[in-house]
């Protein structure tokens, strides 16, 4: 098969896995090698979709001996299948990362004979790359469930970051769409690779000769939108894993229909704000320092698709409000609508030379429309309406109006072709004086 | 009105502050000579560029105000701005009065500006990083084209330099008729003309396909989102790169680069 077909399957075959970043390592060039990594990371293009391409993303192979039921690659789905030699991977790596396409390699598999095999040949193609090309860019390799942990151990030495997919948020959904797959085996490598960053870190303090073990982190991904699982019982995982497996993020996909089946849900579009809700939350919880309950409730398991869940949790708290934007701490300020990480500092940096001023406010990047109805500035309120008023919420949820072009009224032209729509014979009689 | 016309060089701009400390007069505008027109009114003063001046008010900076704020100034030269030097000249001449706490006056306009002009000229030398497409020519040579908004390609190519550290590279910004050459050991800027032709490697031409394949295939057909993806890669950019339309056939066969001689060394 030509190679040019096959980067087209596995491309297409691997388009579903979120994770593009390339952030959080600082690995450097070896002399006379290639490829260096960049502690932000840093994005080469975007596709169609408006996500970024930072990685080339490819699976090794689509074969598979799993059938999962929301996945595009399952055994039983009649689609072209194809794969790389990992020499062909290398090469392609190099290629597109001399011409500063990519930041690096992005690479997963289907599972192929077995978990064993196919983490064998992914190591592999890696340490290809690492010792045969002297390749030092941004490696992300998939960890496959059910694999040795020595072969996961000898790949994570090589790598910059890994990262075992839990699929789907509970193990009820996994019980029902992957029968093959069980989350106790997705969670192993996840603790053993959290286990050996420690080790290493611990070890490097004591000599620099000792590799470093994905420096950049570990990551996970889960669908949602596949089940019936709340937002509640999706975040809620999320800040376990947070913080029980110190992953650096946990990424959300939401369902796209790529199959039917009876066990799936019949759906047009995938779930596209609902996914873009929960990311706004697991910022929340990451930078902002909220935690899952705070958020959303029993009551309220679900994320409101209206107003963004930080507006939603103010709302609910506005007893809490308004706080002086002159003297509340960091921790304060993060936690107002319209206020980010960036705003916060800002006014912190701000108002240590001067006082700040709701003028300055919107200079520094505070969205303004939610923001007004929850602070003050030197003791001034500035809101349109009041805390209390009941029409807060329709207020911050109205979008601009747009302009009316509607309009039963026209600017008059001298070249325009309509003349005014006045009746003929209304005109008949302005010019006769017949009234 | 008094109007310092300078060479247009960052040495040049830091000679005309320095004079115009000393003199105890204020320019109402400091202008390249490019730029420059005759005008009635104006009285002309011309700033001879002075290096030992321009190192003196650079080192003030960074001893008085901040390294940051240095960075700052520089970065708002290259942003190529109209009226960048008034802009550079009043942050500067707050600074003199405040001190290291300059950048901390967030809500002073003279140092607003700074700011924002600086972080767009950062944003775009960031966002060239990830842009620059090279093209593999004869003799094992990869060349790139940019035209960038602001004048970054000094900005990009360290890292450039490091990280392609084993093949011949030119980033050329034919807008400015400038290029960043690196030999596998240093880079050079130099200037360079627009070349009529170039010559590609014929297996170069392969792996862009596989490129072009490779950006068709990733997208998900079901969350197209065009407006996204246009805010995150402006159209102005997409001439240059491989992957889009824009770009295609825009080079024919063969010529050769002649880089000129170079003006400053980086090693």
């Amino acid at each position: 098969m030509e190679l040019l077909e096959k980067l087209e399957i596995l491309a297409n075959a691997a388009k579903y896995d979120v994770s593009c970043s390339s952030s959080g390592s600082t690995r450097k060039n070896k002399a006379g090698g290639l490829g260096n990594s960049y502690a932000s990371g840093i994005c080469h293009s975007w596709s169609e979709d408006g996500r970024c391409i930072s990685l080339l993303k490819i699976l090794l192979t689509n074969y598979c001996i799993y059938n999962c039921a929301y996945c595009v690659n399952r055994s039983s789905n009649d689609i072209p299948r194809a794969y790389f030699t990992p020499d062909e991977v290398a090469k392609l790596t190099v290629n597109f990362y001399r011409r500063n396409y990519i930041e690096g390699l992005f690479l997963s598999s289907a599972v192929i004979t077995s978990p064993n095999h196919t983490m064998e040949l992914l190591t592999e193609t890696v340490r290809k790359l690492r010792n045969i090309h002297n390749f030092n860019g941004y490696i992300h390799l998939k960890a496959i469930p059910g694999a040795d942990l020595e072969l996961i151990k000898e790949a994570g030495s090589l790598v910059d970051r890994m990262s075992v997919n839990i699929e789907l948020p509970s193990a009820s959904g996994l019980k029902l769409l992957a029968p093959q797959k069980k989350q106790d085996l997705i969670i192993r490598p996840m603790d053993y690779i959290k286990l050996q960053i420690y080790e290493h870190k611990e070890e490097r303090k004591i000599s620099r000769k000792v590799s470093h073990f994905v420096p950049a982190g570990q990551t996970t991904q889960l669908i949602v939108g596949a089940t019936p699982d709340t937002d509640l019982n999706i975040l809620q995982l999320s800040e376990k894993i947070y913080k029980n497996y110190e992953l650096k993020r946990v990424y959300y996909s939401a369902y796209v229909p790529v199959s039917e089946h009876p066990k799936l849900p019949q759906i047009s579009q995938p779930p596209l704000l609902r996914e873009h809700r929960l990311y706004q939350a697991d910022w929340l919880l990451r930078f902002y320092g909220f935690r899952a309950e705070e958020l959303l409730n029993e009551s309220q398991p679900n994320f409101d698709l209206e107003l963004d869940p930080k507006t939603n949790w103010a709302l609910r708290n506005l007893h809490l409000f308004p706080v002086e934007i002159n003297r509340a701490d960091y921790e304060t300020l993060l936690r107002v609508p319209g206020i980010g990480v960036k705003s916060a500092q800002r006014i912190i940096r701000a108002r240590q030379v001067r006082a700040v001023t709701f003028d300055n406010l919107k200079k520094f990047g505070v969205v303004m429309k939610r923001a007004q109805f929850f602070i003050t500035c030197r003791g001034k309120y500035g809101g349109q309406i009041s805390l209390e008023n009941k029409l807060l919420r329709q207020y911050l949820i109205a979008k601009p109006k747009p302009i009316q072009h509607s309009s039963p009224y026209e600017q008059l032209s001298l070249f325009n072709e309509s003349v005014p729509s006045i009746p003929s014979e209304v005109m008949l009689s302005n010019l006769t004086g017949e009234l | 009105m008094l109007v310092y016309i300078y060479d247009g060089s960052f040495p040049g701009l830091l000679t005309a502050i320095y004079e115009s400390y000393y003199r105890r007069e204020k320019p109402e505008e400091i202008l390249a000579q490019d730029q420059w027109q005759h005008t009635l009114f104006a009285q002309e003063v011309v700033i001879k560029t002075d290096e030992k001046k321009a190192d003196k008010v650079y080192q003030a900076i960074k001893d008085k105000i901040s390294g940051f704020a240095a960075r700052n100034a520089y970065c708002v030269f290259l942003a190529e701005v109209p009226g960048a030097e008034m802009l550079i000249y009043n942050y500067l001449s707050r600074g003199w009065k405040l001190g290291a706490k300059l950048d901390f006056h967030l809500a002073d306009e003279a140092v607003l500006q700074v700011h924002t002009v600086a972080k767009k000229v950062r944003q775009e030398a960031h966002r060239m990083l990830g842009l620059v497409r090279f093209r593999l020519l004869k003799h094992e040579l990869y060349y790139a084209q940019i035209e960038p908004d602001h004048n970054i390609l000094q900005m990009i190519s360290p890292h450039f330099a490091r990280r392609m550290a084993d093949q011949n590279w030119i980033i050329h910004d034919v807008k400015r008729g400038l290029a960043a050459v690196y030999n596998q050991v240093e880079w050079v800027l130099t200037p360079l003309e627009r070349p009529k032709t170039i010559s590609l490697d014929e297996t170069g031409l392969f792996y862009e396909s596989l490129w072009q394949k490779y950006f068709s295939s990733i997208a998900i057909k079901s969350r197209k989102n065009l407006r996204l993806q246009r805010s995150f890669l402006p159209k102005r950019y997409w001439k240059h790169l491989v992957e889009m339309d824009e770009s295609r056939s825009r080079f024919a066969e063969s010529s050769v680069l002649s880089p000129q001689s170079p003006v400053k060394t980086y090693k």
